[in-house]
């Protein structure tokens, strides 16, 4: 598979999908601009995210089966791709988050819990 | 799997969905636009907020690269990257290309003729629907060391109603004695024929599941009529009716077979035809009253269906049971199977798949074979790799600069992969063809030696080998070179200036343990060569028992019409004419063509004799129906008493001649001469009373049954005295002539006798010979060519490698020769290493023979697989070849001048 992607990258990759799908999951269709200021909220400005990151992952997402985009407009009135997950979309983030859920509960324990 | 679904979720959703790049540059345009005006709204200044934006929000150009790379598939490009680079090197080094090419060509190739038999022949499942359920039933006399033989009418009919395990039971004939000879006469258009026939019942057409091409099969009761002759009814082959009638409606109307007009019911569909008979006309099964009742005949082939579900050992396990008290269940006495065998005529049933029968013997030789072509391809993958690694050597800097310039190590395996792949497909297209070439001139070579060869060809599974042996071929010998690991050592690279150096020995290790690997396949592949030639001579040297240089034989017969008392006078004046012919010394006539003779086995009274088993009666393996002076013509020695002479045929008492072998085992050292038996001539040949005969000589054994096989028992009966003939007889001439020479006289003889009747298998009698054992002649043929080619490919894998290992000591080498050493101990030197390889190779060559003693020890004959002298014989012969691959890289260092090798960097 592609061998472009850094390190860096590769350690977010599972987790962008994830928050994508979350977002698009409570909010509904939303352009690519709009994930990335979602985001970027959400986290309280710790996570930026730039075009050549974000974009490359929603093709991704919609080269899985696990988003549709399509052109549409804003409500003012401009021009944009919207994204929304589709069913095999929420199924994964259902299970996604679950892993998840699973993998930070063992790691909170690990590094907190008495071993 | 999950691998594999996200992969084909990505190359749809990829090819599906693929955006194009203006697509992709407005939406990053539009996210661009937003995040200016969401930083003019927090009071940016707007060329600020534009600058702001771009900070934020990355460069589009670097958005556009990630995303082109993620629309791709980036392996794809690398892929088209690699093919054409790959091209381009293999383009420029056309010597290294063509061998290589050759190489795996013939390497290919072979595997893939030899795979094309083992699928057509082996793997390939029978033509019939749900050819698994088919069985073929037969009875095994443990005490005479019988198997597959037929069954009796009685017992045949007793095990069709008594059995669970199966839906369907038929049987068929197609020799059994002289009385049906599996063949008739079959007079069409241009004359008389010889064809392939075969006796069958309606219930094994449906038990095999075959419908006529055209017209109808045989109903039940059209093949079991009681006494009497068959009706003439003939079903024929699709190729018989294309071959011979052209392919015009036939059916319905009237063919003269055998001196009667059969009328063809049907066609069968091409290809159709049973345990590999040939059969070209079937007709249907008549059984005289006689042989119907006496369960002593064994003349029936019996093959049956397994019901749904029923597993052949399951169906074994029911027969078992059911032979355990036979006689009862059937209300049966005397000749009925058994599961305690103590005497010679006690036998016991068994089942095996059809497909298992009709292979038979072949499969071991087969698979046999298939060992040695992989033996072959191996050998051809460690030179290849020798050569790529030693391309990999003159590439190091290549590669070193690539690694530099940012390539990653898996994407320069990868470049190395890809041309060994590209190599290898192109090789194994090649291989494909030389393939398709080479079993054709194998099928017509020997049309006879495998069985199934009509099946053998290219089909889908002989495509998908060749080309899955291409592959891992391929990545087998690509990923040889790595195993030097040097591949992105690129300080070590640089520094070397060049690769004359003083390489670490390490680096070699991979080498020099290929070349002990290809040593030791072509030792194992040249031992079982070996073995297989002593083989086929130990079998052209048996005494045969008959004198036969200069014997032509052919076969011909008398169908109806005659009767067997006007058959004997028209053999009798051919003979004559025959005798009269310019070139021939003698003429006879004999019921069975030794040596490939199946065993009869007729119980024949023999008078004041207790067989082991308490009876008087004795199973002879062979009768031998003769006419004319038989022993003199075939020049089989007399050893005691006389042989048959014209004047027995007007005495009263009729005498009968027995083989060394019957009068041992009979009369155990007393004199045979004037001991009376009781030819059972019914049973043998269908007609003549079972008067008492008087033994007047002993023969000298005559292997009836094969080169191979032990002698069995044998009786000679005169047709002469009495005054009949069978209808199929075998003439033999003495004679100085080849068979080509006579034909037309034969020919022109024959028809004064009768113009209706077809000469067949006219030859002499040295190619009726190499024609029985032609399976182990083909075998030590093709095993031969095999261990050449090994040799061919070790000796040019040994001669590469040494070659290359003293170019690289060319350094050192040169500066012994400076010092002072001479030129013999610098050719001893390079000499030693290389027999060094080479006698590690032989060791461990005699140790995996050994290792396969078992898959070879079935095939030979009067050669143990461990026999010393082909073993020394071998190794002398790969020790000689492997010191001329070592003389010559050995002399060219020695010659070095050591002012150019000291020079050179």
């Amino acid at each position: 598979m592609s061998n472009r992607t850094t390190a860096k990258a590769d350690v977010l990759q599972g987790t962008l999908d994830l928050m994508v799908l979350q977002t698009l999951n409570s909010l509904g269709p939303l352009h690519g601009y709009a994930i990335a200021a979602r985001l970027e909220q959400v986290s309280r400005g710790a996570l930026q995210l730039n075009m050549g990151t974000l974009y490359p992952a929603l093709m991704r997402l919609e080269q899985r089966g696990l988003l549709r985009g399509n052109w549409g407009t804003t409500e003012t009135n401009r021009k944009a791709r919207f994204y929304a997950a589709t069913s095999a979309g929420r199924r994964q983030l259902a299970r996604e988050k679950d892993a998840w859920d699973r993998m930070a509960g063992i790691i909170h324990t690990v590094l907190h819990g008495e071993v | 799997m999950r691998v594999a679904r996200e992969w084909l979720h990505r190359l749809a959703g990829t090819l599906l969905r693929r955006r194009c790049d203006t697509d992709l540059e407005e939406e990053l345009r539009l996210h661009l636009e937003m995040a200016t005006e969401d930083a003019r709204s927090r009071g940016r200044e707007p060329a600020d907020a534009v600058r702001a934006a771009q900070v934020k929000a990355g460069a589009a150009s670097q958005a556009m690269d990630a995303l082109r790379d993620q629309r791709g598939l980036p392996w794809l490009d690398d892929l088209a990257r690699d093919v054409s680079h790959g091209l381009r090197s293999l383009w420029r080094t056309p010597v290294f290309t063509t061998v290589a090419l050759l190489t795996l060509a013939l390497g290919i190739g072979a595997n893939t003729a030899i795979f094309s038999i083992v699928n057509g022949v082996i793997l390939r499942p029978l033509d019939y629907p749900k050819p698994a359920q088919l069985m073929l039933v037969t009875t095994e006399f443990p005490e005479l060391g019988l198997t597959r033989n037929p069954l009796s009418v009685q017992e045949y009919l007793e095990f069709r109603q008594i059995n669970q395990s199966f839906a369907a039971v038929g049987a068929y004939r197609t020799t059994g004695g002289a009385y049906t000879t599996g063949e008739v006469n079959l007079t069409a258009g241009g004359g008389p024929l010889r064809v392939r026939s075969i006796s069958v019942d309606a219930g094994l057409l449906s038990t095999l599941g075959v419908q006529p091409a055209l017209g109808r099969l045989f109903t039940a009761e059209e093949t079991s009529r009681v006494g009497g002759l068959a009706p003439p009814l003939a079903i024929i082959s699709y190729e018989l009716w294309r071959a011979v009638f052209g392919g015009q409606p036939l059916v319905g109307q009237t063919v003269d077979v055998d001196g009667r007009l059969h009328e063809i019911l049907g066609i069968m569909p091409s290809g159709v035809d049973v345990m590999d008979n040939h059969t070209a006309i079937w007709l249907p099964l008549g059984l005289p009253a006689a042989i119907r009742q006496n369960r002593s005949f064994h003349i029936l082939h019996v093959v049956g269906r397994l019901k749904d579900g029923v597993t052949p050992q399951a169906a074994q396990t029911e027969l078992n049971a059911l032979v355990e008290n036979w006689g009862e269940r059937t209300v049966s006495s005397g000749h009925v199977p058994t599961n305690r065998p103590t005497r010679a005529a006690d036998h016991t049933l068994r089942i095996e798949p059809v497909q298992d029968a009709v292979v038979g013997d072949a499969r071991r030789s087969i698979w046999m074979l298939q060992v040695a072509v992989g033996f072959v391809l191996l050998i051809a993958c460690a030179n290849l790799a020798n050569l790529l690694m030693a391309r990999a050597e003159s590439r190091r800097r290549e590669f070193a600069v690539r690694a530099a310039l940012g390539a990653s190590r898996s994407r320069l395996l990868r470049q190395t992969m890809t041309e060994g792949v590209m190599l290898c497909v192109a090789g194994g297209m090649l291989g494909l063809w030389l393939a398709r070439v080479a079993v054709h001139a194998l099928i017509r070579a020997y049309p006879t030696s495998v069985p199934r060869m009509s099946e053998i060809g290219i089909d889908l599974s002989v495509l998908l080998f060749a080309l899955g042996v291409s592959i891992a071929t391929g990545v087998l010998f690509g990923l040889a070179p790595l195993a030097q690991g040097r591949m992105n050592d690129l300080v070590t690279a640089f520094k070397e200036g060049g690769d004359r150096g003083a390489s670490g020995a390490g680096r070699h290790y991979v080498r020099r343990t290929l070349v002990v690997v290809e040593v030791a396949l072509a030792v194992m592949l040249v031992i079982g060569a070996g073995l297989l030639i002593r083989t086929v001579y130990n079998l052209t040297s048996v005494d045969a028992g008959f004198d036969r240089s200069r014997l032509v034989t052919f076969s011909m017969t008398l169908p109806e019409p005659y009767e067997p008392d006007t058959r004997a006078p028209a053999y009798q004046r051919l003979l004559d004419k025959l005798r009269a012919a310019p070139g021939v010394l003698g003429a006879a006539a004999m019921s069975g063509l030794p040596p490939n003779r199946s065993p009869e086995a007729i119980p024949t009274r023999i008078e004041n004799y207790t067989a082991s088993d308490g009876s008087a009666v004795e199973i002879v393996d062979y009768y031998q129906f003769v006419m004319g002076d038989y022993f003199e013509t075939m020049g089989v020695p007399i050893v005691a008493g006389r042989s048959f002479e014209p004047a027995d045929a007007a005495s009263p008492g009729r005498g009968v001649v027995v083989n060394e072998t019957l009068a041992k085992r009979v009369w155990k050292g007393r004199d045979p001469i004037g001991q009376r038996v009781r030819p059972n001539l019914s049973a043998a040949i269908g007609f003549g009373d079972d008067s008492w005969h008087t033994v007047i000589g002993v023969a000298k054994d005559v292997k009836q049954g094969g080169v191979g096989k032990q002698t069995g028992t044998e009786l000679y009966v005169s047709l002469d005295q009495l005054a009949m003939a069978a209808p199929a007889m075998n003439v033999v001439l003495r004679t100085s002539l080849p068979p080509a020479a006579l034909s037309r006289t034969l020919e022109r003889l024959v028809r004064e006798v009768d113009p209706a009747v077809p000469i067949v298998r006219l030859r002499d009698m040295e190619s009726v010979f190499a024609e029985s054992i032609r399976r182990p002649r083909l075998l030590a043929q093709l095993l031969g060519a095999f261990a050449g080619l090994a040799l061919l490919l070790a000796a040019v894998g040994t001669y590469g490698v040494l070659s290359s290992m003293a170019a690289e000591r060319q350094r050192e080498i040169g500066i012994r020769i400076a010092l002072g050493a001479d030129r013999s101990s610098v050719l001893a030197l390079v000499v030693k290493q290389g027999l060094q390889l080479t006698i590690i190779g032989v060791v461990v060559g005699l140790a995996g023979a050994l290792g396969l003693n078992r898959l070879i020890a079935s095939v030979l004959f009067g050669v143990q697989p461990t026999d010393p002298t082909t073993l020394a014989a071998v190794v002398m012969t790969i020790t000689l070849v492997a010191a001329g691959a070592c003389w010559l890289p050995a002399w060219r260092a020695s010659r070095l001048d050591p002012n150019v090798a000291l020079k050179a960097d």
